[in-house]
């Protein structure tokens, strides 16, 4: 193979690399709103009953592993955005020794955060290190209970 | 809180937010904690190095089949692949800490920055560097073997991970170790 036709081989592969990092950035930190009624329990986060680790009005919570770079930053942002919200919890969970619980909630990368609603319903949910203002958004969705997951 | 070692904790870790807002930026004890922009530096010439590696490589003999044993390990393509190879077995292997072109940026390019605004856990970078060094080793061995192509493929693949993490701070090895772990092929025994 020529030189130039190597080159434009490499050309083509930084425009894929380039157009996959726009996508992902594009794509990571906004809130999913969820619509099909799903319920989480404490027990399917490996927790115990007695814990009480839910908020009264909302829970985030965060899906964490060992090798995770935007798990601690995202720990911050949810701690206290939790701390500013009366009755809402943040939950870590690191999931590196529970594959159980990354496969029940298809966890594709992590930090993943679900935002529940008072009655542990999904309001939404976020993949990779959340923006604040989807967060904000999807605190909103789920306080209002105005996230379609069920009627009242 | 968030400072808990989470391999000698339970299986699944807990943290609330209550509790006193500790730094959970902070390195865990034990370990000292890295600027984030040494990583992504040594991306930097970690992919400018892979991609002039992919030109030698397509205009080189490791495309074709049948070449000799002298022709394959004299390939300049080859050599450079095998050097980025023990570069990210250096940084596996010795912590990403003591990885040279860190040293580098500590020397050269972090006395004229200001100082972090945060630490990162050296952990993460340094699974980066294993992902890095199974997919070149991946290339090596098909160049020895005379696999026509398997090197380039392997160059363009490490060329795409390291440009994502140079570029868009994108932890692509961090990724592929949560589908490890969700497979159950990762994290279920503990270290």
């Amino acid at each position: 193979m020529d030189a130039l036709t190597a080159s434009l081989a490499l050309g083509g592969l930084v425009v894929l690399a380039a157009a996959s990092g726009f996508l992902i950035r594009a794509r990571e930190g906004r809130a999913k709103i969820l619509t099909n009624a799903v319920r989480v329990t404490p027990e399917q986060l490996g927790l115990r009953r007695g814990d009480l680790p839910f908020g009264s009005t909302a829970t985030f919570v965060q899906f964490s592993t060992e090798y995770c770079a935007k798990c601690p930053a995202t720990r911050v942002l949810l701690a206290e955005t939790a701390r500013a919200h009366p009755g809402v919890r943040h939950v870590d969970i690191d999931v590196t020794q529970r594959p159980d619980i990354a496969q029940r909630f298809t966890l594709k990368q992590t930090p993943t955060t679900l935002v529940l609603d008072e009655a542990g319903m999904i309001a939404a949910r976020i993949g990779g290190a959340p923006r604040p203002d989807a967060l904000a958004r999807a605190l909103d969705i789920a306080r209002r209970r105005d996230h379609g997951s069920y009627t009242i | 809180m968030a400072a808990t070692p989470s391999k000698k904790t339970a299986a699944s870790t807990t943290k609330t937010s209550s509790g006193s807002p500790a730094n959970p930026l902070a390195a865990k004890p034990g370990s000292t904690g890295i600027d984030p922009r040494g990583p992504r530096f040594g991306a930097v010439i970690t992919f400018v190095l892979l991609g002039i590696d992919v030109i030698l490589g397509l205009t080189g003999p490791s495309v074709e089949a049948g070449t000799s044993w002298a022709v394959r390990v004299t390939d300049p393509a080859f050599i450079l692949l095998l050097v980025i190879t023990l570069i990210f077995a250096w940084g596996t292997f010795a912590g990403i800490q003591r990885h040279p072109y860190g040293v580098l940026f500590r020397t050269l390019i972090r006395p004229r920055l200001s100082a972090p605004t945060e630490l990162e856990d050296p952990v993460p970078p340094t699974f980066a560097q294993l992902i890095g060094f199974v997919v070149t080793s991946v290339g090596v061995v098909l160049a020895l073997l005379g696999v026509p192509y398997g090197l380039v493929v392997a160059a363009a693949f490490a060329f795409v991970a390291a440009f994502l993490n140079g570029v868009f701070g994108y932890c692509l090895g961090c990724q592929i170790y949560v589908l490890l772990v969700r497979a159950g092929i990762l994290g279920r025994t503990r270290a």
